[in-house]
């Protein structure tokens, strides 16, 4: 009798690693936002983190993170920009500007600016030059070339480092913020027009420097500025003179952001509080308007080191690790779920690996993997009991990567016996040697030269092949043999443009498989004869997850709106159940999940199910029950027993869901009675962040 | 009293009458002052009482008799001494030149590769522009770490071993700018966490909640599990050891 899932004797694995990881100062897929830039073009945010990963955010498809740079040790990014359209340009304490491309999911160049680290960076209005603020006082004047970016000229040089700039919009003009002041620029001349001394206490003295977080220019001639006494000001530049002062946080006023039409602002304080300033009449029919401090929103733990505004929502990001994007109400004409708020804490894309043979899991983190093999229990109970472990979870592998760069992608062979992963430059393919309880590690040191950096690593079924997905757009299929490999083939890309992060699927008996990411739709090759077998129609929204089902090789396909579909591959067509579900839809408050399904499996013996999971919750679709229409309830809970049979069958329907274990980021099958599930708690990741600002509340 | 004029004096009079304008009357000024300072005449470390003794000795006394063959004589051998001297460090400076020339040659020869890969290279370079594209689509990656002016050296290596991908950096430049991005990163560290900003704990702004719950509930992190790691371990050692040795010592 199938419930809601409990019918499999889950040992709950609470991997007691995941803890451990924490308090070893890793983090297994969250460090802090430092930047956000917003494209209005083409609706995406790119973030850039602490720990140089720089990602890329398609808010139309509902908030999916589609594609990522990984960082380097060097890069710590501390200004981002989109020019040019489609350009994205980023520049840090290393002095050097880099640029990314985004077909190719690369860094294109690294321009060294040659005024030591820089500080801030902008575009002009009009994208075609680029501008940065260095920590020498200079402020240097880039052109940018259709394929490459130029040094143009210096302009004036300050006394202390520039750490904010703002171009005005029409060009003419510069605003850069420093310490203790704020400087204006003609752009023709490069020299100092105004020179704005800043108070370093709002009406008091101080002897800490006041340090000009952010500016920014209005078309007005107003220069807003936000700095560490915790003062939002407003000068007029023509005149050089402080119009107005507003003091609204304790602590430093670290980000603004300036929406385009000019009549709302945002900042970000070091409190996680984000205040949101509009442009109001002064009486409800005058011409005459003001600056309104209007809406205060505490999404955040720790400081805001930036902020966004798109047109109908206001982005923040910040050292507590949450991007949150909130929806502006009144700038949003249908009142549905788009409105809600969205706060994306958990990774997009799945950093666990799981070896089903030998019951391991791998941990993919920034700069080494942790290998950890699962406790046991000999213990049993009733459903829904935590059964104590009899034997602990053993951390059997603790792998550093060589040189200062991420980790992009990495995979445990389901024997157990192949490690292989991947930074931007290397990849890196080991061999596991069990002896008893002793296990060793031994490298494959001669790597191809087309095998350097992958996106996406998978193992076959019998651990006999390994699939590579290159950042060139190429398919490779290496045979893994006793002590070393030969490449068997290699599928070029298709023509297309990269859309997302590829994801790969094989199937488990090795003749399929599966590869997204491009624009043109998943691709589906014939392993055994080497060539492309069809391809599943394109679907506008990136693919989420992708797995292929054991015996009847349908292809299971996630999207990031929440859509799944199943595609029959030896029939080449849609399966009946999927056109069933198109058809009749999904549940309403499934399609209003926040997280993305990261990962999709089955049960061997049982092919009507499928388990996927996503951040909050993980779900057993079984494709013989009816599916659930609008007005049932989707979240079904075990009826309780005394019901008759009648009502549990009227009840019942194919979504069988349960948010027991969460937050989720791993769960698979291991076999046919056990589940392993990895969880990570909010409270592991808050114990790791920097201290946050004191707040002093009565009564404590 | 008879004052020879001593020939050492003509070069550095001449000095100075070219750098004073008032050439006669300095002329004599300059007489004086280094007569007075004249180490063999040594009158100016000695009191005016021993001078004036000294006189009267060479006033009883005739004066040497110089003849003029004699003086021309001395005065030649001087000359040619000095110019011994100088021909002489003119050639150890030569020498000296000469060895540090070869010197620097043995050290650049010692810095360039060796004389097979640059045959390779001089050869690779007339054939090289198909190679070179095909590499540079493979091996686009390696050419942007290496600072740009390094760049056309890094991509000719690598047409040659294709396994092989260098960076070439100079050591000085990284140096700098390691020390300028530290200098920074301190900045940014204490403006945000320095002193005189009003940080707390994430265990303190976690608990404050549980403070004021009706019901006040401990701290969040209430427990420090990283506390004496070290202890415990041995603890456990020492309990199975002794485990151990208690299930042995009954059987005896």
């Amino acid at each position: 009798r199938s419930t809601s899932g409990a019918e499999h004797e889950s040992a709950r694995a609470r991997v007691a690693g995941a803890e451990r990881g924490w308090r070893r100062g890793g983090k297994c897929g969250a460090a802090g936002i430092r930047c956000v830039a917003y494209n209005n073009q083409s609706n995406r945010l790119a973030v850039s983190r602490t720990d140089g990963t720089v990602e890329i955010y398609n808010l139309s498809a509902n908030y999916f993170q589609e594609k990522f740079f990984p960082g380097h040790e060097s890069r710590a990014t501390e200004a981002l920009c989109w020019a040019a359209g489609q350009r994205l340009f980023s520049a840090g304490l290393n002095g050097e500007i880099i640029e990314y491309d985004l077909q190719a999911l690369n860094v294109k160049y690294a321009m060294d600016a040659f005024g030591g680290p820089i500080w801030s960076m902008t575009a002009s209005p009009s994208g075609s030059q680029l501008l940065v603020g260095c920590e020498d006082g200079s402020v240097k004047l880039f052109q940018i070339t259709p394929d490459k970016i130029q040094f143009e000229r210096n302009f004036d040089r300050q006394k202390s480092r520039i750490l904010s700039l703002s171009w005005h919009p029409s060009g003419t003009h510069i605003a850069a913020g420093s310490i203790d002041y704020i400087s204006v620029f003609d752009v023709k001349s490069g020299s100092t027009i105004h020179k704005m001394i800043v108070d370093r206490q709002y009406m008091g003295v101080s002897k800490r420097k006041c340090i000009v977080w952010g500016v920014a220019f209005l078309s007005d001639g107003t220069v807003i500025s936000v700095d560490s006494a915790g003062k939002v000001q407003f000068w007029d530049s023509a005149t050089g003179t402080l119009v107005k002062s507003h003091l609204i946080a304790n602590a430093d006023v670290q980000s603004i952001a300036v929406a385009d039409q000019e009549d709302s602002f945002v900042v970000g304080t070091a409190e996680g509080t984000i205040f949101h300033f509009q442009l109001l009449p002064v009486t409800s029919n005058s011409n005459e308007k003001q600056w309104v401090r209007t809406k205060p929103f505490q999404h955040h733990t720790h400081d805001v080191r930036t902020v966004a505004h798109s047109p109908t929502a206001l982005i923040s990001g910040g050292t507590d690790t949450h991007l949150v994007i909130r929806p502006l109400m009144e700038k949003v004409e249908v009142k549905n779920y788009d409105a809600a708020l969205r706060k994306i804490t958990f990774p997009h894309r799945r950093l666990i690996s799981c070896s089903k043979k030998r019951q391991l899991l791998l941990f993919q983190f920034t700069h080494h993997l942790e290998l950890w093999r699962l406790g046991s229990t000999v213990a049993t109970g009733k459903n829904g009991d935590t059964l104590p472990l009899s034997k602990n979870a053993d951390h059997l592998l603790h792998l550093k990567t060589k040189g200062p760069e991420n980790i992009i992608c990495s995979s445990i062979s389901p024997c157990g016996n192949w490690i292989a992963y991947s930074t931007a430059s290397r990849f890196f393919l080991c061999r596991l040697n069990y002896e008893h309880d002793n296990i060793s590690l031994k490298r494959v040191s001669k790597m191809p030269a087309f095998l350097r950096s992958a996106l996406q690593i998978l193992f076959s079924e019998d651990s006999t092949k390994l699939f590579v997905a290159s950042n060139q757009g190429s398919l490779h299929i290496v045979q893994l043999l006793e002590g070393s490999f030969k490449h068997l083939h290699a599928f070029q890309p298709l023509s297309g443009t990269v859309e997302a992060m590829c994801l790969l699927a094989v199937s488990p008996d090795g003749s399929w498989l599966a590869a997204s990411g491009t624009s043109a739709g998943v691709r589906v090759y014939n392993v055994k004869q080497l060539k492309l077998h069809c391809t599943v129609p394109a679907y506008n929204f990136p693919v989420t997850a992708l797995a292929i089902a054991p015996d009847t090789n349908n292809l299971v396909i996630a999207h990031s709106d929440q859509q799944v579909f199943e595609y029959s591959i030896p029939d080449k067509q849609y399966t009946e159940w999927s056109r069933t579900v198109q058809k009749q839809g999904f549940h309403h408050l499934w399609l209003q999940r926040d997280t993305p399904i990261t990962h999709i499996s089955f049960h061997p013996k049982r092919p009507m199910h499928i388990l996927l999971h996503d951040a909050y919750m993980f779900c057993i679709i079984d494709k013989s029950l009816p599916l659930p229409s609008d007005k049932t309830l989707l979240y079904n809970p075990l009826p309780p027993m005394n019901e008759s049979d009648v009502v549990r069958r009227r009840t019942a329907h194919a979504f069988k869901i349960s948010k027991i274990y969460k937050p989720l980021l791993f769960l698979d099958l291991l076999d046919e009675r056990t589940l392993v599930a990895v969880e990570r708690p909010l409270d592991d990741i808050i114990a790791q962040l920097p201290p946050p600002i004191k707040k002093k509340k009565f009564g404590t | 009293m008879v004052q020879l004029r001593p020939r050492a004096s003509r070069a550095p009079a001449s000095a100075e009458a070219m750098v004073d304008e008032g050439q006669p009357a300095s002329e004599e000024e300059a007489e004086h002052g280094l007569l007075l300072g004249q180490p063999s005449s040594g009158a100016a470390a000695e009191p005016l009482e021993e001078d004036e003794e000294g006189d009267d000795e060479f006033d009883d006394e005739a004066p040497e008799e110089l003849t003029f063959a004699s003086a021309q004589a001395e005065a030649r051998e001087e000359e040619r001494r000095v110019r011994e001297t100088v021909r002489r460090d003119k050639t150890l400076l030569k020498e000296k030149r000469k060895r540090r020339e070869e010197l620097f040659i043995e050290q650049k020869k010692r810095k360039l590769l060796p004389d097979t890969i640059l045959e390779k290279l001089t050869t690779a370079s007339q054939k090289c522009n198909l190679i070179f594209l095909v590499n540079l689509q493979k091996k686009n990656e390696d050419c942007e770490k290496g600072s740009g002016s390094k760049k056309v050296k890094v991509q000719k290596v690598q047409s040659i071993s294709q396994n092989k991908s260098y960076v070439a950096l100079r050591l000085k430049d990284q140096d700098l700018r390691d020390s300028r991005q530290q200098a920074a990163q301190a900045f940014i560290h204490n403006s945000l966490y320095g002193p005189g900003t009003n940080r707390t704990t994430v265990n303190k702004f976690l608990s404050l909640a549980n403070k004021r719950l009706p019901v006040k509930k401990a701290a969040a992190q209430f427990l420090n599990n990283a506390w004496g790691t070290q202890k415990k371990q041995n603890a456990k050692k020492f309990k199975r050891r002794w485990m151990l040795r208690r299930m042995k010592t009954p059987k005896k």
